[in-house]
């Protein structure tokens, strides 16, 4: 299969999500090629999950004071922080019949490319189920799925130099106390790539696209400026908006 | 809602129903870090939950949540009534 591989493109949290809808929608209607996007970001956010409760997962007072953008994604599962240049974030945009039609296998499987790649890097990596990326030292970063009638987004963040601390006190699993005491019990639970190998976070990304290459007849690509607009228009209307990311 | 309860799933998800009324599920809300195909089940997986009685037992409400047609990843049918059924309790 033919994969275009989309390394650039700097873009906020809102038009970030928005362009996992419109990617998705134009891969089912065939005017975009099977995809893979690496995201960068322009500043601190919380990507939420679609079906959690914004006040129960977010320190609602100091994500406004440190314009923190908390956004639901159009896909299940829980909220992260992400700050630019900290995390690796990538998208799989894929025609359905190429991805297994079991949920549990499909997300080890759409992950392997990243694992070979982290374990080319000398980093012990493995899946765990269902939508984790795993370390000895805890996770390394998590998955979420969207599947259409005839297309799956597959989309994975890992931690590759994350502020701890600073993601505590976003989220509110860290709310009560940002002791000393709930870092380390964080730090147990959030492995950085970061801290267990020598290497960039570019030449992270370069070792997964090599290893996608792999699997895959890759090319390079960009986003398209009508992709681009279309998403933007998306990011005012919706994915910028109270009224959805506050739904819940 | 004045009624919460979460189940959190092991190797799986978390779940959580919040549900309002005072001897009936007048409303329930369903969230949580699961995931679900397609995602508009959501509603419809709370439209199941409501209605029904606070001394409903658990055969009826999976009975009702079952007839919703969704793909639940994370979690079943009994952890969305066990967390209904704690709410109400």
């Amino acid at each position: 299969m033919n994969l275009r591989v989309v390394d650039s493109g700097r873009y906020s949290e809102p038009v970030q999500q928005a362009l996992e809808r419109v990617l998705t929608d134009r891969l089912v209607a065939g005017e975009i090629e099977p995809t893979l996007r690496f995201w960068y970001r322009d500043g601190p956010a919380v990507p939420l999950g679609r079906f959690q409760a914004y006040a129960d997962e977010v320190a609602t007072d100091y994500v406004e004071e440190h314009d923190v953008e908390v956004v639901r994604r159009i896909t299940g599962g829980g909220a992260m922080y992400v700050e630019p240049g900290a995390v690796i974030t990538y998208s799989l945009y894929l025609p359905r019949e190429t991805v297994s039609d079991d949920v549990e296998a499909s997300y080890a499987e759409l992950d392997q490319f990243t694992l070979d790649a982290l374990r080319d890097l000398g980093l012990a990596v493995r899946h765990e189920p269902l939508n984790d990326i795993a370390h000895p030292e805890g996770k390394i970063g998590g998955a979420a799925q969207l599947r259409t009638d005839d297309a799956v987004l597959h989309h994975t963040t890992m931690s590759y130099e994350l502020d701890i601390a600073e993601m505590l006190r976003v989220l509110r699993i860290g709310e009560q106390k940002v002791s000393d005491k709930a870092i380390k019990s964080a730090e147990k639970r959030v492995a950085r790539i970061s801290d267990h190998i020598d290497a960039d976070r570019s030449e992270v990304v370069d070792a997964m696209i090599d290893a996608a290459a792999d699997r895959y007849d890759v090319f390079e690509g960009e986003l398209s400026e009508q992709v681009l607009t279309e998403a933007r228009t998306l990011a005012d209307e919706q994915f910028g908006t109270d009224e959805w990311n506050r739904q819940l | 809602m004045d009624r919460r309860s979460s189940v959190k799933v092991p190797d799986g998800k978390l779940v959580e129903v919040a549900v309002s009324g005072t001897d009936r599920i007048e409303s329930a809300r369903i969230t949580g870090d699961f995931f679900l195909e397609p995602p508009e089940a959501r509603a419809e997986l709370e439209a199941a939950i409501e209605g029904h009685s606070f001394e409903v037992d658990r055969e009826t409400l999976v009975a009702s949540i079952e007839s919703v047609d969704a793909r639940l990843i994370g979690f079943d049918h009994d952890h969305l009534a066990e967390a209904t059924l704690e709410a109400i309790e």
